[in-house]
């Protein structure tokens, strides 16, 4: 009892910590041949944690992150509920027990445009005033 | 420890964490015929000391460095669904492992469908929150997981089966998402591990314990965000071989070999909450062990490079006899700093305050082989472990 008590203390001191974030733009960009327009929060988290492979009309999805930087830290926090170690340990989870491969990363904007553009079923996230030739724009629903 | 020993321990150490660095500075990722393949590896090392008793086959009364261990794997992307992959591991704890590399997985893995997907091989084994991930101490803020529910010395009982897995994830929108797995195989034989360390004394030489198994694994990503609740099932008919004062033969299968796991997590931003709950009953002949294991621990990641966290863990051999008899009991208090000192190589300094021995009736932790002056009710333990993977 007593450590349920403290359980239940303890995730409410959590909880409490991650409200009021600032948050800053940030856009989902998909190949041009996934089938979609909009997306789920739901579904978006559950693609970049890998649990989510295809979209209803995209028989299979890539989720392509960015290695570090502030859009990077706002999708994981505000679309994943994660730090940086959180994630990067969850994906090491499923490299070493043989369920995924870690997803591919990018230093900037322009290389994770660039590589969605041209790999059919990836989807990532840039900057919102990020130039991004060749890929569409997903409305998060 | 003599010096010998300490200088090969120190060697070895040495051995592994230069060998493992230069493969960190090593490209992981490359194509064969423009399929990506990702190369991984890790090792660690540890330095364990503690009073009152030996712990988990090791010198610690002493202070030890013997408790190394390393891994790598490769994986193939061979289509969209289908992946290729194995990883081989060895590690020496003690008198564990002994230095005896081991296929650790490998597997082909073939995702039909986001709620369908099936894996074959060799197959880490889902139970729990870190079954399957407790090699890798890189990936937990501790240096020893909660030995109620991970028992190092056992982890050849539970960690893996040659089989086949079907498994898959189910989104119901506002109710969450639910991810099963369901397995049916083999458990193979670990002749360095701790049954057969802890039956020798008695002149029981067991010769194999394996045997098939099956199973499952329920978890549910509440609407909560960073509220996971999940259970896992397994049930064995355990083989067990064994020759006794080296002249009588002894054969006998498991008439019961059940584990209930229950388990919640709860993470948000830098807080990570965990609580787990073990029952396994063992049956062999009209005899059976109810033995229960629990703990619940708390991380917070105070900065990049720094995570502070701890634990209580509780193990009892025997539900049915007096629990507060340290020799029916392990309770474990400990505290831990990591220290990520690059994102790749990890610290861990940490305190471990037991009380317990459990030598009634279990093989495990504590080994009257180790301390032929009888068991202590109290031991402390620091353990300082560093590690590296790519």
């Amino acid at each position: 009892m007593k450590l349920m008590k403290s359980f239940i203390a303890l995730a409410l001191i959590g909880m409490a910590a991650g409200a009021n974030v600032p948050t800053r733009g940030i856009k989902i960009i998909a190949n041009l041949e996934v089938d979609a327009s909009e997306i789920s929060r739901d579904e978006l988290s559950r693609i970049f944690l890998m649990t989510k492979t295809s979209l209803p009309k995209a028989s299979h999805v890539e989720p392509v992150l960015e290695k570090s930087g502030p859009v990077h830290d706002v999708f994981i926090r505000e679309y994943m509920g994660r730090t940086e170690a959180a994630l990067m340990t969850y994906y090491r989870s499923l490299v070493f027990t043989g369920k995924a491969s870690i997803p591919k990363t990018f230093n900037s904007d322009p290389e994770v445009a660039e590589y969605v553009a041209r790999t059919k079923g990836a989807i990532g996230y840039v900057s919102a005033s990020a130039s991004t030739p060749g890929v569409k724009t997903l409305t998060i629903k | 420890m003599s010096s010998r020993s300490f200088n090969i321990c120190i060697k070895s150490a040495l051995v592994v964490l230069v060998g493992a660095g230069t493969l960190v500075a090593q490209s992981t990722e490359f194509a064969i015929e423009g399929r990506p393949v990702q190369v991984h590896g890790f090792a660690s090392q540890a330095f364990a000391a503690s009073d009152g008793n030996n712990y988990l086959t090791m010198d610690t009364r002493t202070g030890t460095f013997s408790f190394t261990d390393f891994g790598g794997n490769i994986s193939v992307q061979v289509t969209g669904k289908f992946r290729v992959g194995a990883q081989f591991y060895d590690h020496n704890i003690g008198q564990l492992g002994r230095w005896h590399p081991q296929l650790d997985w490998a597997d082909g893995d073939y995702r039909f469908k986001d709620w369908l997907g099936i894996r074959a091989g060799k197959v880490k084994t889902v139970l729990g929150l870190y079954n399957d991930t407790q090699d890798m101490e890189f990936l937990h803020t501790w240096a020893i997981l909660p030995q109620s529910v991970y028992p190092l010395d056992l982890r050849s009982s539970t960690i893996a089966h040659v089989g086949a897995d079907f498994y898959g994830d189910i989104g119901l929108n506002q109710l969450g998402t639910f991810s099963y797995t369901a397995y049916a195989g083999f458990q193979p034989n670990d002749p360095y591990g701790g049954w057969v360390y802890g039956f020798k004394p008695y002149g029981i030489n067991l010769t194999a314990l394996d045997g098939r198994l099956e199973g499952g694994d329920l978890r549910w990503r509440t609407p909560v965000q960073g509220l996971l609740a999940g259970v896992s099932y397994m049930d064995e008919e355990l083989h067990i071989k064994a020759t006794i004062l080296s002249a009588f033969s002894f054969n006998a299968v498991s008439n019961k070999d059940e584990t209930s796991q229950f388990y919640i997590q709860y993470m948000r931003n830098r807080l990570t909450l965990n609580a787990e709950y073990r029952k396994n009953l063992l049956g062999l002949e009209k005899f059976i062990m109810d033995s229960r294991s629990l703990y619940g621990s708390a991380s917070y990641r105070i900065s990049k490079r720094f995570e502070v966290g701890t634990y209580y863990s509780r193990f009892y051999p025997n539900w049915q006899d007096n629990l507060s008899d340290p020799a029916n009991h392990i309770y474990d208090k400990v505290a831990t700093v990591r220290m990520d000192l690059t994102n790749h190589w990890d610290l861990k300094i940490e305190g471990h305050f037991m009380n317990g021995s459990a030598a009634g009736d279990a093989l495990r932790g504590f080994y009257l082989r180790d301390n032929p002056q009888g068991l202590k009710p109290t031991t402390n333990l620091l353990v300082i472990r560093t590690g590296v993977e790519f």
